[in-house]
């Protein structure tokens, strides 16, 4: 290993390379997460008793979640969600990227994806924030809806799920416009029109077609989509309610209101373990490597 | 009118909603830093103001964290950047059967929720008595964010042609002069766009640094703060002017990479 | 200086594959010398061996009598000219011609005082300040070529450096190459496929195939006199005709060939056992229809004929039914020289002009393998190089 580097670079840089990336792997990746996954197996504990008896492994921290309904009810909720959320995003965003990638004139494309880069641009507190101002109870959503005689009384968008969901598909759907985008754009022309000369479909095309080829695309898209929802604290902090709380919220609340570490580390690996699930079992159905997804 | 012609029209409507539903959101954002209410809102218009532009200045715990968020950001700049160029030059140079594994890992911030991120820097260093602020929000952010650059990098890098090396070797450089004087130049298109990535992602970032800003607190944080207590339309002025820059250096950025692939492909 | 290249037994192996057998060669300083083999021969790796990019498994490399095992890369006296030339397309063509001499820390004044000169020398006066993208591929190639004469190398390496440039250019660039390495005096050391290049440039010749060298000759040698039914049948156009040893001595060899016959040609090794396998090889320069006393004879149907300008090839299936020759015929050809396809012809050969050579070349590497590399490498390429 040293030696290819050293071949290459020489021995000042790849020493250099070398210890830049083991810092990082070993002091800022896997150092940091081994540490919370081993205090979320450990108890709570004041400083003096630590290292005494009662400091010794347990799974106290993870009978808490099963053993309390709103929590436990919370954490699907939250799976639940995040996957309406990818579903959404999804179904929202195909239509743009087969636009994009084979639809539109080169000139369009390249307008249109500049459109689209500038709020991506944009701080995600911010964009949920404008929301917050869209869907307020008094805000231009409900003027309007009023003003067209659609409705009699305002309506509460930011009580509910509602507004979260809006919120998420808003502030993600960028992480799914651009693989999807990638994936079909590499896609023959040819093999379309083919498709059409044999008589098939405009949903058959698609659905022969153009998903398979962009499957790598799709998972991607879904992967990180998934990820952003289900550890997303600002858009349901923002446009919740105390009645709609996220995972992530209460991991916060274990942290910073709680005073519980353990506790927290427990629910936050437990978040990790769900991502880390959902991303498998995208990768198993699509049958696309780490390799697909970092393109 | 074919069906080809009516999916096409159809398609084109969706996506003029679809843009509509991204930048009304914004405009409405924008436009309501300048109406004169208490609360942040365009209905009803109580009459146009420039106030809350001068309240935001007035407000010095939002220099503050605007100076935390730059200060973290050159941290982040200052560490991400060297080690997503040394991780992409480990990948592209090492074959062995450890690589995938290697690869993995440097991914793996990439699919980790930020949240997780923070609080896994946050209880890493505690052991050490380092708690919550400048210090590891620069450290939490770039676990993350030195794999973007990593990405980066690593796009342009699979495009160098190595018998480039060879030839500087041939004509008597050393390996350091080789890279030093071919590589690096080659790389540093990606380098700078990495680094203004880095410094963008860093300013924005607000789910890793919920958990170790500590009191320290950055820009986004504190925004996010503010919208849940005590909400003003200054908010919206710091919002429309941070809109603003991000759009002006967006189409800077973008202009300038269409030029270079523009060049790159002659 | 001496810029002889010795190669004291080097031998190349890649796991379990041999890829240069026990090899002992020595290129004279000065010499324009060439490997010449179809893919795959391990003429590059000979190349790159010599370089110092890989280090042989057994055997070393001599450079002027000094040897190079503890010589890295960077401090051998030799230079390379890439196949894709690996000019550096962020530099101007002056810092790509100065590169080698900046690395040495040769002064600015210096570096400008000799990258001038060299520039005349490749006839690129004036263009130095120019982008490398703003060069056409034969101003790409004199560029490159003065990068390497630019750090006084004792011997250059080149490896197919023409086989990017289109039929014409590469016609050119011979002659030029050739030019240049009488001026500077440099050893050259020449790889390719195409005999052509070869044969025209190439003071001695090692013909090369699946990691050992054939024959090591002056290109006249190589075509007149092969030493290996390999060489013959890469070198040039000849045909093959496969039997079993009747008769042997120091002069003629005759051969039983199934369906032909005995034919009879030159003894082209010492060592033909009666009995052995053996190949008979004619030119179809060689070959023709006037037949003389003396001449082997042999009779068959002309299949095709293709009018060359200068020559006709006559393709003519023999009596066996399966052997084809082809026969070269040259305009002063006679009235009987004048055959349309379904003619059956008598054809002739004078036995001092074939040659019979132990049968090692596995069939399909015969004019096969030599003639469409040859061929192939003057389509496709434009592109590359407008």
């Amino acid at each position: 290993m040293l030696h290819q580097l050293k071949g290459r670079f020489g021995a000042p840089v790849a020493m250099a390379i070398v210890g830049l990336v083991g810092i990082w792997l070993v002091v800022m990746v896997v150092l940091p997460q081994w540490q919370m996954i081993a205090y979320s197996f450990h108890p709570n504990l004041l400083p003096a008793e630590i290292g005494g008896p009662k400091d010794h492994w347990s799974l106290t921290n993870y009978a808490t979640l099963f053993d309390n309904r709103i929590h436990l009810a919370i954490f699907f909720k939250t799976l639940w969600s995040s996957v309406l959320v990818t579903g959404l995003t999804l179904l929202v965003s195909y239509p743009i990227a087969y636009y994009l990638a084979k639809v539109a004139t080169p000139g369009q494309a390249a307008l249109c994806l500049l459109l689209l880069v500038i709020p991506f641009w944009i701080n995600e507190i911010l964009r949920t924030f404008s929301w917050f101002i869209l869907l307020a109870f008094r805000g231009p959503l409900n003027e309007l809806l009023l003003a067209l005689g659609l409705i009699d009384r305002p309506i509460r968008f930011l009580s509910g799920d509602g507004g979260v969901l809006v919120g998420m598909v808003y502030a993600y759907i960028l992480f799914m416009v651009f693989p999807l985008y990638n994936a079909i754009e590499s896609l023959d022309g040819n093999q379309i029109r083919a498709a059409r000369d044999l008589g098939a479909g405009s949903v058959r095309t698609h659905w022969r077609v153009v998903i398979p080829h962009a499957k790598p695309g799709i998972a991607t898209g879904c992967i990180m989509t998934f990820m952003l929802a289900a550890g997303s604290y600002a858009v349901p902090a923002l446009l919740g309610s105390p009645g709609s709380r996220w995972f992530t919220q209460i991991i916060y609340n274990w942290f910073f209101e709680g005073g519980d570490w353990n506790q927290g580390a427990a629910y936050a690996f437990l978040l990790l373990v769900l991502c880390i699930g959902f991303m498998s079992l995208v990768m198993r159905l699509f049958k696309v490597g780490l390799a697909d997804i970092a393109r | 009118m074919s069906a080809e012609r009516f999916r096409d029209w159809g398609l084109r409507f969706y996506l003029g909603i679809f843009f509509v539903y991204l930048f009304l959101p914004l405009v409405i954002m924008g436009a309501a830093t300048f109406n004169d209410s208490r609360f942040p809102t365009v209905t009803p218009w109580r009459g146009t103001t420039l106030k809350w532009f001068e309240a935001l200045w007035a407000d010095g715990g939002m220099w503050d964290a605007l100076g935390n968020s730059l200060l973290v950001a050159l941290g982040v700049l200052c560490l991400a950047v060297p080690i997503g160029v040394a991780s992409a030059l480990f990948l592209t140079t090492v074959e062995s059967r450890a690589k995938p594994f290697v690869y993995g890992l440097i991914l793996s911030p990439l699919l980790t929720p930020g949240v997780i991120i923070g609080i896994s820097t946050l209880i890493f260093w505690r052991q050490f008595d380092v708690a919550g602020g400048t210090l590891l929000t620069v450290l939490g952010q770039t676990t993350f964010i030195a794999a973007y650059v990593m990405l980066m990098v690593m796009a342009r890098l699979q495009r160098f042609d190595r018998t480039l090396e060879r030839a500087a070797l041939d004509l008597g450089a050393s390996p350091w002069q080789a890279f030093r004087r071919v590589l690096l130049p080659f790389l540093k298109p990606a380098i700078l766009s990495a680094a203004v990535i880095a410094f963008l992602q860093s300013f924005e970032n607000y789910n890793t640094s919920l958990f170790v800003v500590g009191y320290d607190t950055t820009l986004t944080v504190y925004i996010a703060s503010k919208v849940r207590t005590g909400l003003t339309p200054a908010v919206n002025a710091l919002g429309l002017i941070l809109i603003l820059i991000t759009i002006g250096l967006a189409v800077i950025y973008e202009l300038k990479r269409r030029r270079e692939s523009r060049l790159a492909a002659r | 200086m001496d810029g002889s290249v010795t190669l004291d037994d080097v031998m190349m192996r890649f796991d379990d594959f041999t890829a240069i057998e026990p090899t002992r060669l020595t290129i004279e300083s000065g010499e324009f010398f060439s490997f010449l083999g179809p893919s795959g021969c391990g003429k590059t790796t000979l190349l790159n061996i010599i370089s110092g990019f890989l280090t042989p498994s057994e055997g070393q490399v001599r450079i002027g009598g000094e040897p190079m095992a503890s010589v890295p890369v960077n401090r051998r006296p030799t230079a390379m000219i890439f196949q894709n030339l690996a000019l550096f397309p962020l530099m101007s063509v002056y810092r790509n011609i100065e590169f080698g001499l900046e690395v040495r820390n040769v002064g600015r004044a210096e570096r400008r005082r000799r990258a001038d000169e060299l520039l005349d020398l490749v006839a690129l006066g004036g263009s130095g300040d120019k982008p490398i993208s703003a060069l056409s591929g034969g101003q790409k190639q004199r560029v490159a070529i003065a990068r390497a004469l630019a750090v006084e190398p004792r011997v250059l390496l080149l490896d197919e450096p023409l086989s990017a440039l289109d039929l014409k250019l590469r016609q050119h660039m011979r002659t030029e190459l050739k030019a240049i390495q009488r001026k500077t005096g440099i050893t050259f050391i020449y790889i390719t496929h195409d005999q052509g290049e070869a044969l025209t440039m190439s003071d001695r010749v090692a013909v090369m195939s699946a990691g050992r060298i054939q024959q090591v000759a002056d290109p006249e040698t190589l075509y007149q006199r092969p030493a290996t039914a390999f060489v013959a049948a890469f070198v040039g156009e000849n045909n093959r005709l496969p039997g079993r040893v009747v008769a042997s001595d120091g002069e003629t060899t005759t051969l039983d060939v199934p369906g032909l016959g005995r034919l009879a040609g030159r003894t082209g090794q010492a060592q033909l056992a009666v009995g052995q396998s053996a190949a008979l090889f004619v030119r179809p320069e060689h070959l023709r229809l006037d037949t003389t006393g003396d001449d082997t004879r042999l009779e068959g149907d002309v299949t095709s004929v293709s009018f060359e300008g200068a020559w006709r090839m006559l393709e003519v299936c023999l009596a066996d039914g399966s052997t084809r020759l082809r026969v070269l015929l040259g305009q002063g050809a006679g009235p009987a020289a004048n055959p349309v396809a379904g003619h059956r012809v008598e054809l002739g050969y004078a036995p001092r002009d074939a040659v019979v050579l132990t049968d090692d070349a596995p069939a399909d590497v015969d004019a096969e393998t030599g003639e469409p590399l040859a061929s192939r490498t003057g389509e496709g390429q434009h592109a590359a190089s407008a």
